[in-house]
């Protein structure tokens, strides 16, 4: 932390928020609220003089709460910059009246009530999000008695409680009745690999953190017993094993279950648990003087406010999604973001260190190369077809474009384009094409495979990220499925136009099925959402024209489900198989006149448009 | 927040009926429970009290 705030090339900005971030790679503006100390930190030697006449008292939120701060004060030990600051929620001071204390006692003057906060702009080429993560807070587990029971705390608490520097200089005491404690018992998994709480995934550093304790507790003092209740111990990293034995030869018990209640002996205020040990199959009871609740890691609070800052997408359980779990884990979908740390997963500070730097290195080799290479696949916009609906800005899953209905406007950033083709598929007016991917190109494909024989095919339309990779994967593993179903491919399942459907039918295709990608794997962002919903609007069409929503598959397949692939292609061939001939051309017939209503709507509009006017 | 509540889903793969949780305006990922297919619709007609398959 010293080095990063006395680096020259550094600037820290530290007690700000990021109000607004605009533009794209190479180019973003960034607007931030520098929030004021209220204490001029280039003068502040931080003495603690201030702190020490300060009459205000607040819990300390560094120290968990368990011991008190003043509302002048330095935030932690290390902080940098090394200077205090007021909590103006709890100061006296903005009135000299009132109290003032701390401005008369400090000699260099550094204290200014009046100090107003900043807002600051410049420009940036990258951004690295590395905004952490928040702890799970355990008071919703009704069953472990958290703030019921005073001697049952987190494992954050109980890290300060065994700090030198903590709230009982370093003194391991159990809150009710400040002794040191005989027996201490560690619950793993709290608030983690949990579905009750919604908390499904493995929060990755608990156990380890808990291992660790139990060895700082053994060694500072080897009299306390120490036992841990666990699902499993989850001991993957380097020399992670070694410290996991090295717990075990220092005495301390690992039981494998994880206790349903902890309940209070009113009179000891000790605490008593039965868990099930599943290496016996028996119901034991225990006793300790403390529990520790090893607590899980959530996403911060203020995630979606930087979700949106970025035009982020987040993984079911609400930490930030990178672009490709295996081929790009640091960078965000847009380009130009990386991430570091928890606020991509959970993790520890050795692999939070390996992701920073990955992030800094990212980051650098794109400044440093002075330019960016752009995705060739890109949408191209016509503005003189556009109308203005502000349909593609709603629907891209990058903000590359804005529109304003009311002025007339829109602009279109092209290095903010992934080519997703969603806003292709979207525009009613074909002010967008898809390079590459262009509806000519696409039908040209429908009309080649149902050129012959169409009573026989299945227009399949495939992402190239998921679901053709899936169709590969099925091929390379030699799994057959029916040779009559013709694949499309397409960037995204989101490119996949409503009139591409229409037209496969009117063709003759007796099926057609839309795959793309799992929600979750999505390579851009949520565009795939927009495809359900297409999905789901044809279906209703398909129901008031009289034609079988049967027929119109939704499939989503990843790149490694070729046996799904296989299997759903099998499927498929059997219900094409119950399509009739007179089914297909009754298809045909019902989609070729709904085209010409269409067609005639659109002619009877633009022939009144001129009378219109002129009237 | 809007309300989840369980609604009627059919499989338009392999016909199956059942029930899903649902949250108006909220995009989710349905699987049909029997087949795995994602070709799940929501069963209006059930919804709206008609036997399964009456024509409208």
């Amino acid at each position: 932390m010293m080095d990063v705030g006395r680096h020259p090339n550094i600037k820290l900005l530290t007690n700000s928020k990021v109000e607004a971030i605009k533009g794209y790679v190479g180019n973003f503006d960034v607007k931030v609220l520098k929030k004021t100390r209220y204490v001029d930190e280039t003068q502040c030697t931080a003495c603690g003089d201030c702190a020490e006449v300060c009459p205000v008292v607040v819990p300390d939120a560094y120290q968990q709460g368990l011991s008190s701060r003043k509302a002048i004060y330095i935030p932690f030990p290390q902080a940098v910059p090394s200077a205090s600051l007021i909590d103006m929620e709890s100061c006296l001071g903005t009135n000299p009246i009132a109290c003032g204390k701390c401005a008369d006692k400090c000699d260099k003057k550094c204290i200014d009530y009046d100090a107003k906060d900043e807002t600051i702009e410049f420009k940036v080429g990258t951004v690295i999000v590395a905004t952490g993560m928040d702890v799970f807070d355990p008071v919703i587990l009704e069953e472990y008695g958290y703030t019921k029971h005073e001697n049952v705390v987190t494992s954050m608490e109980f890290e300060r409680l065994l700090s030198a520097g903590g709230p009982s200089d370093g003194h391991f005491i159990r809150p009710t009745d400040r002794q040191r404690p005989k027996t201490v018992g560690f619950v793993q998994c709290v608030g983690s690999r949990c579905e009750k709480i919604g908390k499904p995934y493995c929060s990755n550093i608990c156990c380890m953190n808990t291992i660790k304790d139990t060895l700082l507790l053994k060694d500072h003092y080897p009299d306390i017993q120490a036992k841990v209740f666990y699902i499993d111990i989850r001991a993957f990293g380097k020399g992670f094993e070694d410290l996991f034995k090295r717990s075990k030869e220092a005495g301390v018990q690992y039981i494998r279950g994880i206790p349903g209640e902890i309940t209070e002996d009113p009179k000891s205020r000790n605490l008593k648990v039965m868990v099930e040990d599943t290496t016996s199959n028996k119901i034991e009871e225990h006793e300790f003087d403390m529990m520790v609740l090893s607590v899980g890691v959530t996403p911060r609070l203020d995630m979606p406010e930087v979700q949106q800052l970025l035009t982020l997408s987040k993984t079911p359980d609400g930490f930030f999604m990178e672009a490709h779990p295996k081929l790009k884990p640091v960078d965000a979908p847009s380009t130009g973001i990386y991430f570091a740390g928890c606020a991509e997963a959970p993790k520890d500070v050795k692999d939070s260190v390996t992701q920073a730097s990955a992030a800094a290195a990212r980051a650098e080799t794109l400044l440093s190369a002075g330019k960016v290479k752009l995705e060739a696949i890109t949408s191209t916009l016509d503005t003189a077809l556009c109308r203005y609906c502000a349909t593609c800005s709603r629907v891209c899953p990058y903000g590359a474009f804005t529109v304003d209905p009311k002025k007339k406007t829109i602009s279109y950033i092209d290095a903010l384009c992934k080519g997703c083709g969603t806003c292709a598929a979207e525009c009613r007016f074909g002010a967008l094409t898809m390079k590459h991917f262009t509806d000519e190109q696409i039908v040209t494909q429908i009309d080649a495979h149902l050129a012959e024989d169409p009573g026989e095919k299945v227009i399949v339309f495939a992402c190239n990220w998921c679901s053709y990779a899936g169709a590969d994967t099925c091929g390379g593993a030699r799994l057959q499925y029916p040779p009559n179903q013709r694949l499309i491919r397409t960037m995204c399942s989101g490119r996949v136009d409503e009139k591409f459907v229409l037209h496969a039918f009117r063709k003759g295709a007796p099926m057609v099925v839309v795959s793309g990608c799992h929600y979750v794997d999505c390579h851009y962002i949520d565009a795939n959402r927009w495809t359900q919903k297409r999905v789901e609007k044809l279906w209703d069409k398909f129901e008031k024209w009289g034609i079988r929503p049967e027929r119109l598959l939704l499939e989503w397949i990843s790149a490694a489900e070729g046996q799904r692939f296989q299997k759903t292609m099998q499927d498929i061939e059997e219900l094409r198989k119950k399509v009739t001939k007179e089914e297909i051309e009754q298809t045909v017939k019902i989609l070729t006149e709904e085209e010409e209503k269409d067609k005639a709507k659109a002619k009877k509009k633009q022939a009144d448009s001129p009378t219109k006017k002129k009237s | 927040m809007p309300e989840t509540e369980e609604k009627d889903f059919k499989c338009l793969r392999c016909s199956a009926e059942f029930k899903l949780p649902y949250t108006k305006g909220v995009m989710q990922e349905r699987t049909c429970p029997k087949c795995g297919s994602n070709s799940v619709r929501l069963d209006r007609k059930k919804e709206k009290g008609a036997p399964a398959g009456e024509k409208k």
